[in-house]
């Protein structure tokens, strides 16, 4: 559990986290979004102590974290994959640190053989892939058995199969009964990971909820209908809240009502229908329009023909104007 | 490399905290296998030991083959003198390396998540590398007393270590390397930068005090007995040697042994003092 109440962060003019509350609540996975500058890292950083709150307290498993005598055994952290000398071997790496809380070889053993190091375990860190480092990372927060991980960009630098087994590793262990808090920029593993989520942009939280609610509360409602009479159909579905596109003769997308509406409005008016599907918004599509106003770092739009998802590419300049 | 597995089951989460226990004892243990687990640590340690040796010998080589001109009975001690000066340079970076080697690579931020009150990160890594250095510095002193007296002996360029002036002379050298490579270890943990930390220190060691007697300004040179090396070196010398000394220089203040390695003693602590109040303070 970990509990965030008013946190602020800082850094002279500049606030990255402002007066931020929220609660990572045990036996699921918490997801933590936001852009880049969003203030992820630094909200994670202060959790675990390493930066100091100008405002606000953050509690993990009912403490401040630096008050617990065995914080490794606490919280399990990967802030950065390189918080490590580059001249020690990964395993005498993750023996000083286990060292600190007195936890013998046999779990450091036990962690290298869980995260796939064995091989290089003898290796100085400094030669590591990124992969290999994200992998030590991880090593280092199973140290301890910890109730609690916070994980910073886990699958950052991972190959799929590394991807799929932090995605199965922090499953089981919120399903535990531990708190596992994660960030990513990968939407879709995030939509396969995460149970609840918690959206921050520009030091503050746009919105926190389970995943489902997250999604149908930023993504509108969209119908796919086609028609033999499907000019007939927009007419008799024109209203001020629904926006109608049409991708093709006979084929309808309307966006702002149900499908149950849709199929009313349809019978009402005797038109026959060939195809009526609900779709439900992505996670990345909730995302993308809950933060756009809170992008920090924009990227210049891709010339036509250039492909980007989910439409960024036409929104960005509006955005830029925004954000200004 | 199979990674699919996932951890098999284990006790209750909500179980009562493992025996597993951050202490100043777990620390030290820790600190021990960092130390020891990077090449730097070897090649500073081999160096200063070949070092104080190899000095030794050779200045007393060059002793035992000086004209004899001023009639003055030689003193084997004598042969270390150099040891004041090349003897913590070496240690200086291991010193300094130990502590910024951590801020430069990251590691730091692993080692304050681990420990988070902080200080006691610093107080185990100088008592590690303090307990080191000694041990170190003071078998390559009396392995450098042997050879004196194995390969010299017949000339009379032997130490008795049997009297206890002499002994402290002797065990001031291997207290007086130590307690620099905790000032250069300081400097570092204030400094946070490997470059920067081990300038400074050697700066201080080398110019300062060519500096402080060069230029011709009274001040400087009443200053200079307190210089950190200045005053610690005094213990490397016996009560005779610092007695001939302020004979020779009337004008100054000349420091007894342990009031010089009090003076040096003393910059360690303030400078480490500085150190640990920024480490509580600064965000890592």
């Amino acid at each position: 559990m970990i509990e965030a109440q008013g946190l602020t962060k800082k850094y002279g003019a500049k606030t990255a986290v402002d007066g931020i509350s929220f609660t990572v609540q045990p036996g699921k996975v918490t997801g933590f979004l936001g852009p880049n500058g969003a203030g992820k890292s630094t909200t994670m950083r202060m959790i675990v102590g390493l930066d100091r709150p100008t405002a606000g307290t953050v509690t993990v498993n009912g403490r401040p974290y630096a008050q617990h005598r065995s914080p490794l055994t606490e919280v399990g952290a990967l802030l950065e994959a390189k918080a490590v000398h580059t001249g020690r071997s990964a395993k005498n790496h993750l023996r000083a640190l286990a060292a600190t809380h007195g936890i013998g070889d046999k779990r450091v053993n036990e962690v290298i053989d869980m995260t796939g190091l064995h091989d290089v375990s003898k290796r100085r860190v400094g030669g590591f892939s990124l992969g290999m480092g994200q992998r030590l990372g991880i090593a280092v927060a199973l140290l301890g058995d910890p109730r609690t991980l916070i994980l910073d960009e886990p699958v950052n630098g991972l190959d799929p199969e590394g991807v799929l087994w932090v995605r199965n590793l922090v499953k089981y262990l919120a399903s535990e009964g531990r708190t596992v808090f994660l960030s990513s920029h990968l939407m879709s593993e995030m939509a396969l990971t995460a149970d609840h989520l918690v959206v921050i942009g520009r030091g503050r939280i746009i919105t926190d909820g389970p995943v489902d609610q997250v999604i149908a509360a930023a993504t509108r409602a969209t119908v796919k209908v086609r028609s033999p009479q499907a000019s007939q159909l927009a007419e008799l579905l024109a209203a001020p809240d629904v926006t109608i596109t049409s991708a093709e003769p006979g084929l309808l997308e309307v966006h702002g009502a149900t499908s149950e509406a849709v199929g009313e409005v349809a019978a009402a008016g005797r038109i026959v229908l060939h195809e009526l599907t609900p779709i439900t918004g992505s996670l990345e599509e909730a995302y993308m329009s809950l933060t756009q106003d809170a992008v920090e770092y924009h990227s210049a739009a891709v010339p036509a023909g250039g492909h980007t998802s989910a439409g960024t590419d036409a929104a960005a300049p509006t955005h830029e104007e925004n954000a200004r | 490399m199979s990674t699919t597995t996932v951890a098999p089951a284990r006790a209750e989460v909500t179980r009562p905290t493992t025996t597993h226990k951050l202490s100043f004892g777990h620390l030290l243990k820790s600190e021990w296998i960092k130390f020891w687990s990077v090449r730097s640590t070897i090649w500073t340690l081999a160096i200063t030991a070949v070092a104080l040796v190899g000095f030794t010998v050779l200045l007393t080589l060059a002793m035992v083959n000086a004209p004899d001109d001023a009639g003055a009975p030689t003193n084997p001690l004598d042969a270390f003198g150099l040891n004041v000066y090349l003897g913590p340079l070496a240690v200086a970076v291991l010193g300094a390396l130990s502590i910024t080697g951590e801020y430069t690579t990251g590691m730091i931020r692993s080692s304050l998540t681990a420990e988070p009150r902080r200080t006691p990160v610093l107080w185990a890594k100088a008592l590690v590398l303090f307990v080191v250095v000694f041990v170190v510095s003071a078998a390559s002193i009396a392995v450098a007393a042997l050879l004196q007296a194995a390969i010299f002996g017949g000339d009379g360029m032997t130490v008795d270590v049997y009297d206890s002036q002499t002994l402290r002379a002797l065990t001031g050298y291997a207290l007086y390397i130590s307690m620099i490579g905790l000032l250069s270890f300081a400097l570092g943990a204030l400094m946070r930068h490997s470059a920067a930390a081990i300038a400074t220190v050697l700066g201080a060691l080398l110019i300062l005090p060519i500096m402080f007697s060069a230029i011709p300004w009274e001040p400087l040179h009443k200053i200079m007995p307190f210089l950190p090396n200045v005053a610690g070196a005094q213990v490397t010398q016996t009560n005779d040697q610092i007695a001939a000394m302020a004979a020779a220089q009337p004008d100054v203040i000349t420091l007894s042994a342990w009031a010089g390695f009090g003076v040096l003693a003393a910059y360690v602590v303030v400078v480490l003092a500085a150190a640990a109040v920024l480490l509580k303070r600064r965000d890592a």
